[in-house]
């Protein structure tokens, strides 16, 4: 060994700790310079958790801005698990149980919730008591980690006032999460029918979002970043809200009535079930009202609803209260639909307003084969009649005829009934709007059906054992002609089909929604405009002999004079037409399973309409006894003439 | 021989007696000092963001890591003025009683006097919640030992004398061993391989242990001496920690080596700014005030901190090996030399485990780790080194 050694050995063992540096710089840059990114995205998602707050949802108002529905803030009890030992969360269980009268088990199976996360409290009380809140709040020692909440749910200051029409909020399903999970998250509340559900997306606002940053154990550290709620948009609707409560009021108040008269036919008291009332702008298509009985009371879906007691309002035997008849219920028309062979028979040449014919209270079909007899209501002629005329005493004998006649008229008619062809009866039908969904804005609104040859053939060859008939017959059209027969209308089809042969021929897809403000009275976003879903040009000569006919209804000799009776008829002048449907089907002993249908569509003023009000009413016999009163009543608050409400 | 005249003339012996100490002080390492402080300090501000957030949940003050950390360096501190002003001869004389008395505690912990941490029997209770841990202290012992034989051999070292140096090494190994606490075995065999190869051992014979040394590790792997736990970090280490799979001995290492290096290159360049790491604020990284702190620093500071912590060992690195080469003896030489080494594989296989290229073991990172049994022996080993320094010409 040389003296200079151990200086050598040092110089050596200094290049080994350099070197030894050198790599771990080299392994530094190699991880936080070159693959910095990958490791960052770990770290990001390793330490960050998302929660979201639902935004409040907007109002919605009727055309004056009166609030039908708005929100609440009410107070919740919940319990912050992560915050409490077990043996403090039992003191709180038990403190709760008492002070709510509520069973101990049913807080602990409120607690085992899927949806809860560490990050939030968990509701176990909803709607409580604001003085029993306040004490949770003052003696938090007895409550370790129960915490009370303010939760905004919606109030419906009317009760069920339009229920129909609002529809109702409920937690998101499966389903409707599964179609947009953009937008959702399981729990959020969302619109199940109604206006709710079609404006769901103007209600709906922007929920609110908080960035946790979580530690390793899930325990949230800081907030990264907020974004607060922005509530949802107050949608204005075209509904009015006295309108509306005349329309429910007479409604119910009439078919309660009904029930202590007897039937035509003597055998019983009218069971006066159920029935709906629809109000229309003819100029523009906008609802004015739409009201079904039996209704439920949106409210109750508030907090959630129990199966059975949704079970209870979808049964049939209840009257199913969440049905919209107004929208949904179908109904063969009866003399109601003379409105559509009138203005079918004068728009095909094949009368005019002059042409008459002598109504001796019977009809029958020459050349006939089976059925030929057909007969007015009571039996009884109404003489020499015109369309008008005829339309006013509702003649049935002049539409037989005239049913009889388009049946002739048909493109091909041969001895073979299964080639019968089609003619301007089905096009007027499809003009003003049946058998086909009249376009809603909140949807629910049924097709309904009118019968012709084709679609007969087509439904039997389809399904020859629902559909045993495949041949169409001179008495189809004589039944069709009176509103009888193969036939189911709406109660909005039928108001929107008056609507537009008053406005002279443009029909509309209703609106119910009128426009979208800024929450809390702010301007206006957008407005629904009108939609027009057809346009036919009705001629003078087409619409005034039914005008005028509609007008001598509500007068003189005409069927619905009696429930119109005393009606400033210089001030405004107001039409309609009644019907007294046959309901359900004829039994072995010649009696019917429904009793029938009372129908009235009124119009008015009649120099330049405005509204059409239908009324449809289930087992409560004549139009003129049941529907025209209640029309008069709603004809009498949208016109102002004979308001009910000041 | 010109160079030792020079030295004599310079240098009186009136001088020399009336004001020794004042004249030794001025040759104090100024910048060791400021290197070993600003580490110090460092340590502090990692320790506190590492445990800010974790105490407060537990409903403690924040600083009180900092505070035990801040009670050991003072003590350190303290111990370490005390070996600076006593003459590192004096140390020469007494190598065998501080060995023996290093090696007793070693038994003693062994006992059930000592308590068990992480699996192994380490440490020593005492009043007031703090521990102790008796091989951190017999690194200094060992080193002062195998110094103080070798050098009275003058870079001599036969194959019997070396045998006498890896016999002191082998006592505390072996004691230290049954604990057991691989990670402080390693450092022993690094502070005899580093003291041996500047004493003078024959590169054949350093070759041979070298050799000895590997085939002890395949061997101890292959068959059944090592328990599970130490296997499961050492092949971790080697099969790669991709799969975060908990519940396993296993899967918990790769779990924390995979969080530790997603923390430290989460820091990018320049970090993601003093307590703001979310590995680190969200207690992601496991035992990371102590052997695991450098993640803050990797996630805080970025590349640039990292880079300059590690500088920071490079001067202090320097200033030892500076000290060894300046010593006026041997016995000094070796002792810095040792003191280096001590130093330099506790920060490379610390640094290297938390990047994910040296096998977790579990080492503190010297003066930046919580702990104050490493705090202590590393600074009484810095101050060897500033009182051989001081003393290079007495």
């Amino acid at each position: 060994m040389t003296v200079d050694s151990p200086r050598l050995r040092i110089g050596v063992y200094g290049v080994v700790v350099v070197s030894l540096f050198a790599a771990l710089l080299a392994r530094l840059w190699y991880l936080q310079v070159l693959s910095a990114e990958e490791f960052q995205v770990a770290a990001i998602t390793n330490a960050e958790r998302v929660v979201y707050e639902e935004a409040p949802r907007g109002r919605i108002l009727d055309r004056n801005s009166v609030e039908l529905v708005r929100n609440r803030v009410s107070q919740s009890v919940a319990i912050d698990t992560a915050e409490v030992s077990s043996a403090e969360l039992q003191t709180s269980l038990n403190n709760l149980s008492s002070l709510f009268g509520v069973e101990k088990s049913v807080l602990e199976d409120r607690l085992e919730d899927p949806r809860a996360t560490p990050y939030t409290a968990i509701t176990v009380l909803e709607e409580v008591d604001e003085v029993k809140a306040v004490h949770i709040g003052e003696r938090q020692d007895e409550y370790p980690g129960v915490v009370t909440l303010d939760v905004t749910t919606r109030e419906y200051p009317y009760g069920s006032l339009a229920a129909h029409v609002l529809g109702y909020v409920g937690e998101i399903n499966d389903t409707e999460l599964a179609a947009d999970p953009e937008t959702y998250r399981p729990g959020d509340h969302v619109g199940k029918s109604g206006v709710e559900q079609a404006y769901e997306a103007d209600l709906r606002g922007t929920p609110g979002r908080t960035v946790y940053e979580v530690g390793a154990d899930g325990v949230p550290l800081r907030v990264k970043e907020r974004t607060a709620p922005v509530p949802g948009d107050d949608v204005v609707l075209s509904i009015d809200l006295k309108v509306q409560q005349v329309a429910e009021q007479s409604l119910e108040a009439t078919l309660i009535e009904r029930r202590s008269t007897a039937t035509d036919d003597k055998t019983g008291l009218h069971k006066a079930d159920a029935g709906s009332v629809v109000v229309l702008d003819d100029t523009t298509g906008e609802v004015i009202a739409m009201a079904s009985w039996p209704t439920y009371d949106p409210g109750e879906f508030v907090d959630g609803i129990s199966q059975a007691r949704y079970e209870e309002l979808t049964d049939e035997g209840n009257g199913a209260p969440l049905t919209n008849r107004a929208t949904s219920g179908g109904y063969a028309p009866g003399s109601t639909w003379k409105l559509v062979t009138a203005t079918a028979a004068l728009q095909s040449g094949l009368i005019t307003g002059a042409s008459t014919y002598d109504d001796r209270g019977t009809y029958e079909i020459p050349d006939c084969e089976a059925q030929c007899e057909f007969q007015n209501i009571d039996g009884v002629g109404s003489g020499r009649v015109n369309v008008s005329t005829a339309l006013q005493v509702s003649s049935d004998v002049f539409f037989y005829d005239l049913g009889y006649r388009f049946y002739r008229e048909r493109e091909s008619i041969s001895e073979d009934r299964n080639e019968v062809g089609g003619n301007a009866f089905d096009d007027t039908a499809e003009q003003l709007g049946f058998g086909a969904s009249p376009g809603l804005d909140i949807g629910g609104d049924a097709a309904g059906s009118v019968a012709n040859p084709e679609q007969r053939r087509s439904l039997h060859d389809q399904y020859p054992d629902k559909f045993p008939t495949r041949a169409w017959y001179p008495g189809d059209d004589v039944n069709l002609a009176i509103g009888q027969g193969d036939l189911v209308v709406t109660p909005l089809q039928l108001a929107n089909a008056y609507a537009t042969v008053a406005n002279g021929g443009t029909r509309f897809s209703p609106n119910v929604g009128l426009e979208v403000r800024e929450p809390g009275g702010g301007p206006t976003v957008r407005t629904v405009a009108p939609r027009v879903a057809n346009q036919t040009v009705l001629s003078a000569e087409v619409r005034d002999p039914i005008m005028t006919g509609l007008s001598l209804v509500t007068t003189g000799q005409g069927t619905g004079a009696g429930a119109f009776a005393g009606w400033p008829r210089a001030d405004y002048e107001v039409g309609g037409k009644t019907g007294t449907a046959e309901a359900g089907n004829r039994q072995a002993d010649g009696t019917r399973t429904k009793q029938d249908t009372s129908l009235f569509v009124g119009v008015g003023p009649m120099d330049d309409p405005k509204y059409v009000v239908a009324v449809v009413m289930e087992q409560s016999g004549r139009g003129a006894s049941a529907a025209a009163p209640v029309a008069r009543a709603v004809m009498g608050q949208v016109s102002g003439v004979e308001p009910s409400i000041p | 021989m010109t160079a030792v005249g020079r030295r004599l003339e310079r240098r009186t012996p009136l001088d020399n007696t009336r004001r020794p100490l004042e004249r030794t002080w001025m040759h104090l390492d100024v910048v060791l000092i400021v290197a070993t402080g600003l580490l110090a300090l460092v340590g502090l501000v990692m320790i506190y963001s590492a445990t800010r957030s974790g105490l407060a949940s537990q409903g403690a003050s924040q600083l009180s890591d900092v505070r035990k950390q801040l009670l050991f360096l003072v003590a350190g501190t303290g111990l370490a003025v005390v070996t600076v002003v006593i003459d590192h001869r004096i140390f020469q004389h007494y190598a065998a009683v501080i060995y023996l008395g290093a090696v007793a505690a070693l038994v003693l912990v062994l006992s059930p006097l000592g308590v068990t941490v992480n699996f192994a029997q380490s440490w020593f209770l005492l009043p007031g919640g703090f521990q102790i841990q008796p091989a951190e202290f017999t690194k200094v012992a060992v080193i002062v030992m195998v110094a103080a034989y070798a050098s009275t051999h003058e870079g001599d070292l036969d194959l019997r004398r070396l045998a006498v140096c890896l016999g002191i090494g082998a006592v505390p190994i072996g004691l230290i061993y049954l604990q057991p606490d691989l990670g402080s075995v390693l450092v022993f065999v690094a502070i005899l391989m580093g003291v041996l190869l500047i004493a003078g051992a024959r590169l054949r014979h350093i070759l041979v242990l070298t050799l000895i040394g590997v085939a002890g590790v395949v061997g101890m792997l292959q068959m059944d001496v090592l328990s599970q736990y130490q296997r499961d970090r050492l092949t971790t280490f080697v099969t790669g920690d991709d799969e975060v799979d908990e519940g396993d001995g296993l899967g918990s290492i790769r779990y924390q080596t995979s969080q530790s290096k997603t923390a430290v290159a989460a820091g990018g360049l320049t970090g993601t700014g003093l307590f703001n790491g979310t590995q680190t604020e969200g207690g992601y990284v496991p035992e990371q005030r102590t052997d695991f702190i450098f993640t803050v620093v990797g996630e805080e500071l970025g590349f640039v901190g990292s880079a300059g912590l590690l500088l920071l060992y490079g001067v202090v690195a320097w200033r030892i090996l500076r000290a060894a080469r300046l010593a006026r003896d041997l016995f000094g030489t070796l002792i810095c030399i040792g003191v280096l080494t001590m130093l330099m594989f506790q920060v490379f296989e610390n640094v290297g485990m938390t990047m994910g290229i040296m096998p977790v073991t579990g080492l503190p990172l010297p003066l930046v780790s919580y702990g104050g049994s490493s705090m202590v022996t590393t600074l009484i080993g810095i101050g060897l080194v500033l009182n051989i320094h001081m003393r290079r010409f007495t």
